[in-house]
């Protein structure tokens, strides 16, 4: 009873850090149709600025909150300087953000010199339940994932923005004759799956430490999340982060892990041979 | 306005012309370090260091070349070998095997060295030793702590093999830590030869293996792992993951509660480098089993020596550690200084005769030598404990360690 809980927590939040990652990945892929291979990087520098922060002798808290500000930033400025320039060759696009993401990634390995550097929890140790040790930082991040999560969704379909990112979204043309600036509403899209990556980087960092490959590390489990839940609405990745997440956690419970890595892929592949279109089809929210 | 950017054309032009010149004139990622001094008639002696500057393991390369840039300047500033100054030529193996072997190639073909030491994965070395020593018919000394089983002619290695980091380490972790062993390893060729060599000591000592796993390089969760590990009731984790996946591990096992109920981490390529990774008390206790401590230059007058020598020269995040083979590319320049002095020439058989039995009264960590017909390096071993985030050596080798290898 004991080991099912822990083991159903432990899935549970490696299942929320993947969730986490996929969210601005999805947003970016589904809302705007770009694959973001940059999205990594985007990890990986709101991990950087949260360690920033902490090397300063800020609070850890203050860089996590101050990261998917600056992140989304760049993002932004990204986007007006380069990737719009893109949109009408996806492909072209996807070596874009590939190429871009590399500079970020060599950049920061540069800055920390190759190394591994730890970076602590603002809310360290475990929470004890008789004789189980559950991490108490996994759990703020199932939480703030659920938030997250909640809000985004809020934010797509509840809000006037959220109307006009999913009507540019539908139909380009007839939201540029409405009224709404399709180029802006694409950089804010894009910025804000940018400050998405930011924050997932703020709050991984402390369970992975920081690494130039941080980032790198889930882009093709996210890739796979975003074409297992279905590109078009924001709730198919993170369906579809959900199952690959919870997959990769479980499966090394069952069986030897280098198998498990492995037949996590092909079942992806199995999936997308018999529902090309993904766990959640359609366009919306 | 237009007179900026003239300005900044030129000086691009300028800076870009100052590039492409190096480039030409070294190859891209080459560089030449030359004696300051060049006046003896047979013309220098040519060392070739080939390593990775750049990639994933710079932080290692980088403290390599500059062990080898201090080596060489000292035996330059006392009068070279054999009357004969010492060029340093450092190519970079770019932790990628392709472009390695295309820059080891220069040294060999155009840069004529009379020795080559580098390479620190043991797959770096697999595809350099071919073009150094089959093809190019040059000495390679491999610095880098590994698995073992490399009896190449002419390929001397002069870091820890499996034995002498298991021989006195295990008896040790059974007496301090228990005789119920995990060995949660990364999949790749190191972690299989020293496991095999590991769970015969561990057996022989009365110890018991409870599992041996393999995962796959990348993997950053391991709560199943860490499940099967505590309940289990695992006294010692003799742990081969490599970064990226180590730091979640030992967090994970942490929290978990294995070092609260009395658990010890073991790690033997664990050095200074590697203690940043996790927080200080998240690996509290971990031991591993080196040829050289940071620590040890408080009891050891030439290692402060040398600790101090290279911080001088290198300040900054290079660490002089032994887990980047800095201590075994230490030795290996030393022992080879001997061996070239004893032959009195620098043509690889020679060179080859003389190291193969060449010894050093002082080195890292102590004196070495190398054991004749076996191409491998004895050496002092160090048993350190990680307290508050610095090592304590807690056991040491009665002299030198046999490495039992070729």
């Amino acid at each position: 009873m004991a080991s099912t809980f822990v083991a159903a927590f432990e899935i549970l939040s490696f299942g929320a850090i993947i969730v986490l990652v996929v969210l601005g990945l999805g947003i970016i892929a589904s809302m705007m149709g770009i694959f973001n291979f940059a999205q990594g990087e985007f990890v990986l520098l709101g991990a950087y600025v949260t360690y920033l922060a902490y090397s300063r002798g800020l609070p850890i808290w203050a860089g996590m909150a101050a990261a998917p500000f600056i992140v989304g930033a760049l993002g932004f400025v990204l986007e007006a300087l380069i990737i719009r320039r893109f949109y009408a060759a996806p492909i072209v696009a996807m070596l874009g953000t590939y190429a871009l993401g590399l500079i970020v990634r060599e950049s920061v390995r540069g800055l920390i010199g190759g190394f591994y550097l730890t970076v602590p929890e603002p809310i360290g140790g475990s929470i004890d339940i008789g004789t189980m040790h559950i991490s108490a930082w996994r759990f703020t991040i199932i939480i703030i994932t659920l938030l997250v999560m909640g809000g985004c969704y809020l934010l797509l379909s509840r809000t006037s923005f959220g109307l006009r990112v999913r009507a540019t979204l539908e139909n380009p043309a007839l939201a540029r004759a409405s009224g709404i600036s399709t180029p802006l509403i694409y950089g804010a899209t894009f910025a804000f799956g940018a400050a998405l990556a930011g924050l997932a980087g703020a709050l991984i960092v402390p369970v992975f430490s920081l690494f130039a490959d941080l980032g790198i590390r889930f882009l093709i489990q996210g890739f796979v999340a975003v074409m297992v839940g279905g590109i078009g609405s924001f709730i198919g990745p993170v369906a579809g982060a959900g199952l690959i997440g919870t997959l990769s956690a479980a499966l090394p419970w069952v069986m030897a892990p280098v198998v498990a890595d492995v037949l996590v892929f092909v079942l992806a592949i199995v999936f997308i041979k018999f529902r090309p279109q993904g766990l959640i089809a359609g366009k919306g929210v | 306005m237009f007179a900026d950017r003239l300005d900044l054309t030129r000086r691009r032009f300028l800076s870009g012309f100052a590039f492409t010149a190096g480039a030409i004139a070294t190859g891209a990622g080459s560089w030449v370090v030359r004696p300051d001094w060049a006046n003896a008639a047979e013309g220098a002696i040519k060392v070739g260091i080939a390593t990775d500057l750049t990639g994933p393991i710079a932080y290692a390369g980088n403290a390599d070349a500059n062990v080898a840039k201090m080596v060489i300047k000292q035996i330059n500033d006392g009068g070279g070998l054999l009357g004969r100054p010492i060029e340093l030529y450092i190519e970079d193996t770019a932790s990628n095997e392709s472009v390695a072997v295309g820059n080891v190639r220069k040294l060999i073909q155009r840069d004529k060295v009379d020795m080559v030491l580098g390479g620190i994965t043991s797959s770096m070395r697999n595809a350099i030793k071919d073009p150094i020593v089959a093809r190019g018919k040059t000495l390679y000394i491999y610095p880098q702590l590994y698995e073992g089983k490399e009896c190449t002619p002419h390929l001397f290695c002069t870091g820890p093999t499996p034995a002498q980091q298991c021989d006195e380490f295990i008896p040790w972790l059974i007496k301090n830590g228990g005789k119920k062993f995990a060995l949660p390893s990364a999949n790749y060729v190191w972690p299989h030869t020293l496991n095999v060599y590991a769970r015969k000591v561990i057996e022989s000592n009365g110890g018991e293996v409870v599992f041996e796993e393999y995962y796959p390089l990348d993997q950053v969760d391991f709560s199943a792992t860490v499940n099967r590990i505590i309940s289990n009731k695992v006294d010692v984790v003799f742990n081969t993951v490599i970064p990226p996946g180590v730091g979640p591990f030992f967090k994970q096992l942490y929290e978990a509660g294995f070092l609260k109920n009395g658990g010890r981490l073991a790690c033997v390529y664990y050095d200074e480098n590697t203690l940043n990774i996790n927080q200080a008390a998240e690996i509290e206790g971990l031991a591993s089993c080196l040829d050289y401590f940071k620590v040890l230059t408080k009891e050891n007058p030439f290692d402060a020596k040398l600790q101090a020598a290279y911080e001088k020269d290198f300040p900054g995040n290079f660490l002089f550690a032994a887990g980047s083979a800095a201590t075994g590319t230490y030795r290996g320049l030393k022992l080879w200084e001997a061996a070239v002095k004893e032959a009195g020439k620098i043509d690889r058989d020679g060179v080859s005769a003389a190291l193969d039995h060449a010894k050093i009264a002082e080195g890292p960590g102590g004196p070495a030598e190398m054991v004749p017909g076996k191409r491998h390096c004895k050496m002092k071993m160090y048993t350190a404990v990680a307290k508050g985030g610095s090592y304590e050596i807690v056991g040491r080798s009665n002299g030198l360690v046999d490495p039992k290898e070729c």
